[in-house]
């Protein structure tokens, strides 16, 4: 499978994920995946999906700008890298973001997350 | 310090940091100053919007540049950037969540890491709600740390001009420095029941008569 095609379903999927159904990104993740957001470091799904279900706004709106693709490693793995911008609100300025995922193949035929770095662009 | 599009003007002004829990009100209660709304910029590489609030004194007028986040502190704590030459600050939480009071400590320290001995006025919001969750008595933190503590409610303007006075008094070192002319600020929205008010007020000035409790809502390092 083309993994440019992979990494581009996998960020639709995630990301349409965490603005209509936040709690519902659990599944991706596993024993091992760590999350780093603004610095601060999740282990595993249930701290991971505690912190971005923590996050203090119900409504936000994700804005893909671009989506780069590599092939990770020789178990199938890829590494993906977005930037965007991200809404919190109607009313507040859209902020830029970057996001980095080392997606690994899970027995099933589809992909975890095994990292997911993510940080504010900004000053 | 005003962003390099915005006007700069020939009387005294100072960057004031206006920090706190998102959600908390600091967005809507900048926004009460009428002549700053129409003058504020946004900057989207800092993320930040700055608004010019003007206020005459019997000193000559002083400007104010509040810098307002686009939200960020909803992710984590703000970069140096946004503190870096700040000369005053206001630290916002909201009174009707126990969980913005708890922060406080963390944003002053962030604030001071970087802006070391700014004055800082510390201001409870949303005091027209019934149902508080923090009580005037137990805002204790202004005190161990020697900052100012208004009680205000941006949405009525109670309050709304105290903790400018208060900086620019500081700022100006003169401790009689008055406004001379009232502020044109949006219409209240909501009405607030001043017999109820006036009784928080009394509960704090009796709280700051009372030796301060133990280190219940310091920092744990």
């Amino acid at each position: 499978m083309d993994p440019d095609a992979v990494a581009k379903a996998f960020v639709d999927h995630y990301y349409r994920t965490f603005d209509t159904n936040r709690a519902g990104l659990v599944g991706l993740y596993q024993d091992s995946s760590m999350l780093t957001f603004e610095g601060e470091k999740f282990l595993g799904p249930a701290a991971i999906a505690g912190k971005l279900g923590s996050l203090p706004f119900q409504q936000c709106e994700h804005q893909i700008v671009t989506v780069d693709c590599q092939p990770s490693g020789p178990q199938g793995g890829m590494l993906v890298f977005v930037s965007g911008s991200i809404r919190t609100g109607p009313e507040e300025h859209p902020i830029k973001f970057s996001q980095a995922f080392h997606l690994m193949p899970s027995p099933g035929g589809n992909f975890y997350v095994q990292n997911d770095m993510f940080r504010l662009n900004y000053g | 310090m005003a962003l390099p599009n915005q006007q700069v003007v020939d009387y005294p002004s100072f960057k004031l940091v206006i920090v706190g829990d998102g959600g908390t009100g600091k967005t809507t209660f900048v926004k009460r100053h009428l002549t700053g709304e129409f003058e504020k910029k946004y900057e989207p590489t800092i993320g930040v919007e700055v608004h010019p609030l003007d206020f005459s004194t019997n000193c000559g007028k002083i400007r104010f540049y509040c810098w307002d986040t686009a939200g960020q502190e909803k992710f984590g704590g703000l970069r140096d950037g946004y503190y870096i030459h700040g000369q005053c600050a206001i630290i916002m939480f909201d009174v009707t969540s126990r969980l913005t009071y708890k922060n406080v400590p963390t944003w002053h320290r962030d604030l001071c890491r970087v802006c070391e001995n700014i004055p800082i006025v510390l201001c409870g919001n949303k005091v027209d709600v019934k149902n508080r969750q923090v009580k005037a008595k137990q805002v204790t933190f202004h005190r161990k740390k020697n900052l100012q503590y208004y009680e205000i409610s941006a949405k009525s303007n109670y309050n709304f001009e105290k903790p400018f006075l208060y900086l620019a008094r500081k700022l100006a070192g003169d401790p009689n420095l008055h406004f001379v002319e009232a502020v044109a600020l949006k219409p209240p929205e909501v009405q607030i029941d001043m017999a109820m008010q006036q009784q928080h007020e009394a509960e704090l000035a009796a709280a700051a008569a009372q030796p301060l409790p133990d280190d219940d809502d310091d920092l744990i390092e």
